[in-house]
């Protein structure tokens, strides 16, 4: 693991790097390094394989992480590259050429963050939903309660209960589970 | 224009999402020339639950009970998924007594074995031989009746918890494991056996069909049944070692031919390599010792930031989980990659060209299409 | 012979917090002006064509959710539901029974709706789960519905995540009974108010494109 990231850092400038495991190596990079970086990986090293790619909604910070994570299916390792992209207007480059089935993952990180990817075919095509016109749902600032109050009324009677209130009235202050404060 | 010309009309067809043949409740957009498929879109999103925005609200106990509906016949993978990532990042995964470590493969295995039971019965079921379906479902049936002993529930377990598992073994489980599970199943074998491969109806519709070339494996990541057909020996069990799999005694399987028939001849296979591995496990656990670790209160624990992938060997291929912690007490963010996500939409929609129309259902079960865990 | 009409009924809004389909007296609904006008033949036919409706539940092959896992055991000879007359059908066209297993995504119960339509009256839905009875374990999702009696007249609800075979074959049985009895009236509630029924409908399923009523 140690010399695909010695290699990466001649080529590439590497913002940060973190082992988590020992098949499972962890490098953060700038937006526009991303695609040279998968394609010199893909051309050039075992890391073949792109198993997924995935958005985190750093809202507090107003950026999207995106994470794609390369495995060498050969070598059994595996190198997550991550990268942040502001989160207004995010757009990102498409790796579709490289691997075919990353157009699904973009059509579905379009839908359901906005983010755009220009020139992956699909894009803007609905792929989960259907006729939605509110904000991308996984994007954090969707709160889903307030959709389900508007959109899918409820059945009378159901009642909430905070599981800390309710697990002291039962069992008494500390409550029964396993806590050592 | 010539009569050739109107034949060749494209008609457009919807396959599902109400169709007998679909798998599951999804649907695939194909257009016909004759009776062979030129084009197809795979059309998913009707079980779409929101899981991954779901699990952000909840609180990571809170986020057991959903987390195996992600995919039905086989809701432990994904149980055991989330509870490898979290106990990863709180550093719990050291505290995992062995015992646990054991069931924890025992039920892995058992819901391999039910879901592959399933789809074998399924391979032939779609092409109208009814009655193989009927066989292996009460087999499956015989292994939910263990289920149900171990956990309480028949289909969704919940069985899997951070630090180990609900529930010790039962007394005489093994036993009744063996007498009325595994010998049952493998006294069915031979009977189910005769009745697939040596079906000249079954052979006549899957040997060359639905092949899928070698050099796709690498580069759109096609795991599990679907690349072992092609005589790659990839399997999560072997190539990234998680539970007690090293322990155990299992060769990967393969075969090559890569169509329809290898793929149902590698499920029949794993069945008998599950049978004996459930067998291993059960001679080898522990008799004593915790099945669970202590755990911290649930209520207000927080897991410090991080993130990390973890995968494990469904009976469809590699299942991961991405999970992402901030420090707080609920997730970031969870990404679940089921194989279907590849084999089912990707893989599916390359494979579509050419085919049959008859053909579209039996390949359909054999890349085991899993909607739920496309759209999750 | 003459198409036969949708029956034009005075349509009002269920009550608030009334229940959406209450029996509605009469028993049997298809043909009553080709019955004999003696009430008591007319009872009588109308007991006799309930029992026989009830002896054959066929049911759609639809697995609208997670819930279908277990409706396949119930074909198979351990616990065999075709020894109560039911079996499972491959289109609507066939079968007056719909099993709703379970939650229903908007986009799936755009298309249940309209499998639901296609059936042949007299028909039934079966509400399987939780999730079709107050949402379940994803009453705070954006994407399934929390009630299906809003959207289709639903004569059994069975509850359970997920209900075992023999819970199903409980609640077969008593959608059975109701049906000699002639109580299962969903699909005759769902033509009195149409209206209502559309009305909720439409507003969640805003890219609504289908006909008004699918024959």
């Amino acid at each position: 693991m140690k010399t695909i990231i010695d290699d990466i850092r001649a080529r590439f400038s590497v913002e940060w790097e973190h082992e988590q495991r020992a098949d499972l190596a962890q490098i953060g990079v700038a937006p526009g390094t991303v695609v040279p970086l998968l394609t010199w990986m893909k051309l050039h090293t075992p890391f073949v394989q792109l198993n997924h790619l995935s958005v985190v909604d750093w809202l507090e910070d107003g950026e999207f992480q995106l994470t794609y994570l390369l495995t060498d299916p050969h070598g059994h390792r595996s190198l997550m590259v991550c990268t942040r992209i502001p989160r207004e207007e995010a757009t990102m480059e498409s790796v579709h050429e490289l691997w075919p089935q990353a157009v699904t993952y973009e059509q579905e990180i379009n839908e359901m963050f906005g983010i755009h990817f220009p020139g992956s075919p699909r894009q803007g095509v609905p792929f989960i939903l259907e006729g939605w016109d509110d904000l991308p749902p996984m994007r954090r600032d969707f709160d889903t309660v307030a959709y389900m109050h508007a959109h899918h009324p409820s059945r009378p009677g159901r009642e909430h209960v905070d599981p800390r209130v309710y697990v002291g009235k039962v069992f008494g202050e500390r409550g029964y589970l396993h806590d050592d404060d | 224009m010539t009569t050739t010309e109107t034949l060749r009309r494209r008609v457009q067809l919807w396959f599902g999402p109400q169709h007998p043949g679909i798998t599951g409740n999804m649907s695939v957009q194909a257009w016909l020339e004759g009776d062979t498929l030129t084009q197809g879109i795979t059309h998913v999103g009707y079980l779409h639950r929101a899981f991954e925005k779901l699990m952000e609200r909840r609180k990571f106990i809170q986020s057991f009970p959903i987390v195996c509906r992600i995919c039905v016949p086989e809701p432990d993978t994904n149980e055991y998924l989330l509870a490898a990532a979290l106990e990863e990042l709180s550093g719990l995964d050291r505290e995992v007594p062995e015992k646990a470590l054991w069931i924890r493969t025992l039920v892995l295995e058992m819901s391999r074995l039910a879901a592959m039971l399933q789809v074998l019965g399924g391979h032939v079921g779609s092409m109208g031989l009814g009655v193989v379906p009927n066989w292996t479902y009460t087999l499956r049936d015989y292994v939910l009746d263990r289920f149900e002993e171990l956990t309480g529930a028949r289909v969704y377990h919940m069985y899997t918890v951070f630090g180990g598992v609900r529930r010790d073994l039962p007394e005489g489980f093994a036993e009744r494991m063996e007498t009325e599970v595994l010998a049952k199943i493998e006294a069915k074998l031979p009977v189910i056996d005769n009745a697939i491969f040596d079906s000249s109806v079954f052979r006549k519709r899957a040997i060359g069909v639905g092949v899928v070339p070698e050099e796709w494996a690498d580069e759109m990541g096609i795991s599990g049944p679907v690349v072992r057909a092609m005589g790659i020996p990839r399997d999560t069990r072997k190539d990234f070692p998680y539970l007690k799999y090293p322990e155990l005694d299992f060769e990967v399987v393969t075969t090559t031919g890569s169509d329809i028939y290898a793929r149902a001849w590698i499920r029949r296979q794993e069945i008998a390599q599950s049978v004996d591995l459930i067998r291993q496990i059960l001679r080898r656990m522990p008799t004593e010792g915790p099945y669970c670790a202590k755990l911290p209160n649930m209520l207000t624990w927080t897991i410090p930031p991080g993130q990390t992938y973890v995968r494990a060997e469904a009976s469809r291929g590699e299942m991961g989980y991405y999970v992402v912690t901030d420090g707080s007490d609920k997730m970031r963010r969870v990404h679940v990659r089921g194989p279907s996500y590849v084999h089912g939409v990707s893989l599916l929609e390359r494979l579509i060209p050419g085919t049959n129309i008859a053909d579209l259902s039996p390949l359909m079960v054999s890349l085991q299409t899993c909607p739920p865990e496309i759209e999750r | 012979m003459e198409k036969r009409k949708l029956p034009v009924l005075p349509v009002a809004a269920p009550p608030e917090g009334s229940r959406p389909h209450a029996p509605l007296g009469e028993g049997c609904f298809l043909g009553e002006e080709e019955l004999p006008k003696a009430p008591a033949l007319k009872e009588a036919l109308a007991t006799i064509k309930n029992w026989f409706r009830a002896q054959s539940l066929w049911v759609m092959a639809y697995g609208t959710g997670c819930g279908a896992i277990e409706l396949r055991p119930l074909t198979t000879a351990r616990f065999d539901m075709e020894r109560f007359g039911m079996a499972m059908r491959p289109t609507p066209r066939q079968s007056n029974v719909l099993i709703v297993s379970g939650y229903l995504a908007t986009k799936s119960l755009k298309r249940v709706i309209r499998a639901y339509e296609q059936m042949p009256s007299p028909k039934w839905i079966v509400g399987l789960g939780s999730c079709t009875i107050n949402g379940g374990m994803y009453w705070d999702s954006y994407n399934t519905i929390n009630r299906l009696d809003l959207y289709l007249p639903v004569d059994v609800y069975i509850a359970g995540c997920m209900p075992r075979p023999e819970a199903l074959i409980e609640g077969f049985k008593y959608l059975m009974e109701r049906v000699k009895k002639g109580e299962a009236n969903g699909w005759h509630h769902y033509l009195e108010n149409l209206d209502w029924y559309k009305a909720n409908q439409k507003k969640l399923i805003t890219d609504w494109n289908l006909p008004d009523y699918n024959w």
